[in-house]
């Protein structure tokens, strides 16, 4: 019981738990875990770009002195390129340390999704192939999917690739 | 402390404090070992740090740790109390040593999140013989002196109770039997406590079992059997019960009021009837020096550990200061405005105070490398003893000051010339006698500063570097392709910091294996220094590391490529020109070069390395920057340069990795990110190519 | 809220005492790392309560219990001792301190001793 530190954090963590940010990409509807969401930025600032990485790496920011990097949350699906307008917005997510942010094309509302209406993905077979999603979650006869941050950000194709050259 | 509290920062506090702690005794051993002899202070010292590791870490329940911090502890109390003659003090610092580095070697695992799952018990045991051995010793040798030292504090403060009053009307006898939570610990002196409480108020005290001061072993007595006292008084039970229950730790408590006779009993039954004197083992002048002290200790100078991670956000946030100004004092706004002088004066004054802070921060971060260095004395030792040779450390400058993210990638480079110059360089003592040598070896390490560069120098008066066998290896391993006539001495000397080159034949416990050297070089040159070599022949080699004063600030030129602007550090641009189309040369692969002053140098079209839009189609209508580094110089095209800047390093986001041709990234005076070019990195892509 | 003064050359312990006595409702008012500049403290903050290292710099708990003791003879002082120190608690006793504890110990038996002074 490492109550003494972890307190504040459990009880932050009681509050957030089924909470979702839902935000549009394309036509559909996502979601992701209001815990791993630290800031939402609206509007594209400047964004640096960098050499050799991967398309939906569109380079980084500076948040407050901080230099984070951001991907297009779109390309990362591999869809096609779309044009950012006044309504896209950056999400800032924080996961195991290292911050990032999305570029969504429009924030929508935080919502309350109870884990008996979360469902898994459907199977691969059944054509379902994005590989970012980790649940269904279903508000009514809506559907919002969850992303998975963590895959989200896992860097294994970056390692994987050789962009060097 | 076992699950009860988050265990994060406690660990880290462990580790530092501990790890702190240890290097100080390691000195404060290596010091002492020549000298043959320990000081009452140092012996202290040692008693001292082993017992407050010992504390932590049974605290922490690193029993392993715990257990040979206590054996050490044992050993210098028994140094402290009795000053045997007859001491190895070789084979006391070698216990010593082994121990720092079985704790420190646990520590590392703590550090890196495993468990402390060394075993100390052979250490302990070696320890305790080690004791046992000296303590026969000087008991032969000095039987009498040690008797009177040991048993002389004890018992003057004790005397025999002889007055047994019988009890009298409304004064009343007790028995008490108490038994303590298990595990409190020293039961005997929680007895002795009570005892000593239950003194104001009672009289005529005996207790079972008696000998609880005397005898530690009597713990086990009051664990089985409890904690018997008689007592007179003449408070009531109630009272008595709440006087003993308001004590910590006691489990159960058995009170009851005696009849005459059973005391008569009670008393022959305990054997010792004991009752305690107040003497004070500090004598009242003794107090008064201390307290005279107390005045002048308080002027020493106070010192705070700060995480350095809180250093670097400061830093961040003074860059940020610098940028936010310069968006005050040149805000479009003020255009419009006609009468500024004020506004101007007032800013240049903001201007010069985030100055000075930026320095006070920089300064915050710089450490000595004292410390560094002094753990050089370690690897000296050790190595003499093994090669059994005489070498002396001679260290110059050790005050000299350098960023603290620096200082890290110090360490190992240093460890290693130095035990390559012992290993390779020094000669034995028999050959030093015989070349007319001093048989004591001696090894400089020095630290200067010269202009913004640190330099620090390796120096040994061994045997010297040998050019022709460097040169044969060279040759052998293709590391040579210029022809001998060429090459100047510096050059052949520093082909042993390239990869792959080692020129001792066998390979030593210490230094060796092929690697080393060009880990040398790959470390200094990371932090931006340079590494050189010079020997002469008989007399010894020195190899210098010349290295910046700070990575977190450089001086860097904006350049334009396209419509990206990027950082070059000041210090690897040579020149910077428009070229002359006649100067350019493509060869039949399509490779770009330019001829300047007789030299042919590679041309890198950085937007082409980048990938960048640009309206630059001719060499001849962009800017030509040569930059250069020890393993070369290469040209870079860009559109235009924009000028000079202070910028604050900053690395790139972990998701992003390592980017081919970029070291880091910084922020522009307008808050834009900039990413800074890595010119090693790109020269030896271009000679790769 | 009881409030207490922290003596102890190990930072490790400060630390982990000043974090059990927040956790329990203790108010710790300072810290010192020697007996002398623990007498000092305890003189400017009077604490309720001292938790006392006996090995130290400067002065040990012992001396420093004397000259605590001769500013306030009602002070409540808990000595923070380790095995093989018993003549030392001892002598803290017969100087005046009220209680003492073994390392290592748990919470519980920390907070028990400091609620029974």
């Amino acid at each position: 019981m490492s109550e003494i530190l972890d307190e504040a954090v459990l009880q932050e963590e009681d509050t957030q738990k089924g909470k979702f940010l839902t935000f549009l990409v394309g036509k559909e509807e996502y979601g992701i875990e209001i815990k791993y969401v630290t800031e939402i930025i609206g509007g594209i600032q400047a964004i640096t770009e960098i050499p050799d990485v991967p398309e939906y790496v569109k380079g980084i920011i500076n948040l407050r002195g901080k230099i984070i990097p951001v991907m297009d949350v779109n390309l990362r699906f591999n869809k096609e390129a779309r044009d950012y307008n006044d309504r896209t917005c950056i999400i800032v997510i924080d996961i195991d340390e290292l911050s990032v942010g999305l570029i969504v094309d429009n924030v929508a509302e935080v919502i309350s999704i109870a884990d008996a209406d979360i469902v898994p993905p459907p199977d691969v077979r059944s054509g379902f192939h994005n590989r970012y999603i980790k649940g269904i979650g279903k508000i009514g006869s809506e559907v919002k999917l969850i992303l998975d941050c963590q895959r989200l950000l896992s860097t294994e194709e970056l390692e994987n690739l050789d962009y060097i050259n | 402390m076992d699950k009860s509290l988050s265990k994060e920062p406690m660990l880290e506090m462990f580790i530092f404090e501990n790890l702190q702690l240890l290097e100080q005794l390691e000195q404060t051993i290596l010091a002492h070992e020549k000298e043959r002899c320990l000081e009452n202070a140092v012996i202290n010292e040692i008693f001292r740090i082993m017992h407050t590791i010992k504390g932590s870490a049974a605290m922490m329940m690193y029993d392993s740790i715990s257990s040979l911090a206590h054996a050490i502890e044992d050993l210098f109390f028994y140094i402290r109390e009795f000053h045997p003659d007859e001491m190895d003090y070789s084979k006391i610092c070698d216990i010593v040593l082994d121990g720092i580095d079985f704790i420190k070697n646990e520590i590392g695992k703590l550090e890196e999140d495993q468990e402390a799952d060394g075993d100390s018990s052979p250490f302990v045991e070696n320890i305790e013989q080690y004791l046992l051995l000296i303590k026969e010793a000087s008991a032969n040798s000095n039987l009498i002196n040690e008797a009177a030292a040991r048993p002389a504090g004890l018992q003057k403060k004790f005397y025999i109770s002889t007055s047994k009053s019988p009890p009298t009307e409304n004064i009343k006898r007790y028995h008490a039997l108490i038994y303590f939570t298990p595990g409190c610990e020293m039961e005997n002196i929680r007895a002795f406590n009570l005892v000593h409480k239950l003194k104001d108020q009672a009289d005529q005290i005996d207790y079972l079992p008696a000998d609880i001061i005397e005898n530690n072993d009597s713990v086990e007595f009051i664990r089985e059997n409890g904690f018997a006292v008689i007592f007179t008084t003449h408070l009531q039970q109630e009272a008595i019960n709440e006087l003993f229950m308001k004590e910590a730790f006691i489990d159960s408590l058995d009170l009851r009021v005696m009849e005459d006779e059973e005391w008569e009993i009670e008393q022959l039954r305990a054997r010792n009837q004991i009752i305690l004197e107040e003497e004070p083992s500090v004598s009242n002048n003794e107090v008064r020096e201390i307290g005279a002290n107390l005045h002048s200790g308080s002027t020493r100078q106070s010192l705070i550990s700060v995480n350095v991670d809180k250093l670097d956000r400061l830093m961040d946030m003074v860059g940020e200061l610098v940028i936010s100004e310069t968006m005050v004092a040149f805000n479009p706004d003020l255009m419009t405005a006609t009468k500024l002088e004020n506004f101007h004066k007032a800013t240049r004054q903001h201007r010069k105070i985030i100055n000075e802070m930026q320095d006070l921060v920089m300064s915050i971060r710089m450490v000595p490398l004292s410390m560094t260095f002094r753990k050089m004395n370690r690897v000296v030792r050790d190595m003499s003893k093994k090669l059994k040779k005489n070498v002396e450390m001679v260290i110059i400058g050790e005050e000299t000051e350098v960023d603290k993210n620096i200082i890290e990638h110090l360490s190992d480079p240093i460890m290693h010339l130095i035990r390559n110059a012992i290993d390779h360089g020094i000669e034995s003592p028999e050959k030093r006698a015989s070349l007319g040598k001093s048989p004591a070896a001696r090894v400089y390490l020095e630290a200067k500063n010269e202009g913004g560069d640190v330099y620090i120098i390796i120096r040994d008066d061994g045997a010297g570097l040998n050019k022709d066998k460097i040169l044969e290896r060279a040759r052998a391993r293709g590391l040579m392709q210029k022809p001998d006539s060429n090459l100047s001495d510096g050059e052949i000397y520093s082909t042993i910091l390239l990869p792959g080159f080692s020129t001792c034949e066998e390979i030593s416990e210490f230094s060796g294996r092929g690697v080393g050297m060009d880990v040398v070089h790959k470390n200094i040159e990371e932090v931006g220094g340079a590494v050189l070599v010079d020997s002469t022949p008989g007399q010894g080699t020195t190899i210098t590391m010349k290295i910046p004063l700070t990575l977190a600030i450089i001086n860097g030129m904006r350049v334009k490529v396209g419509n990206s602007i990027y950082i070059l550090p000041i210090t690897s641009i040579k020149e910077s020109f428009k070229a002359k189309p006649d100067n350019i040369i493509v060869d039949p692969d399509g490779n770009e070069m330019l001829m300047v002053r007789g030299e042919c140098y590679p041309v890198l079209r950085l937007h082409q390395k980048f990938r960048i839009e640009s309206a630059l189609k001719e060499i001849a209508e962009g800017i030509i920057v040569i930059v250069q580094n020890d393993s070369g110089s290469i040209c870079l095209l860009v559109d235009a340069l924009l000028g000079e800047q202070q910028v604050v390093v900053k690395a790139l986001p972990k998701f992003i990795g390592k980017i081919a041709g970029i070291s880091a990234c910084t922020l522009l005076a307008d808050g834009r990110a900039c990413l800074i070019i890595d010119v090693a990195n790109l020269i030896i892509l271009a000679k790769v190519k | 809220m009881k409030s207490v003064l922290i003596v102890d050359d190990a930072m490790f312990m400060r630390y982990t005492l000043r974090k059990i006595l927040e956790k329990n409702g203790f108010m710790v008012v300072g810290e010192a790392e020697n007996g002398l500049l623990g007498v000092q403290k305890y003189g400017e903050l009077l604490p309720d309560i001292v938790t006392m290292d006996i090995t130290m710099p400067e002065l040990n708990g012992i001396g420093a219990v004397q000259l605590i003791k001769q500013i306030n003879p009602r002070a409540k002082i808990v000595m923070i001792s380790a095995m093989g120190q018993e003549q030392l608690v001892r002598e803290a006793i017969l100087a005046g301190a009220s209680n003492f504890l073994v390392k290592p110990f748990s919470e519980e038996r920390f907070i028990e001793v400091l609620n029974s002074i």
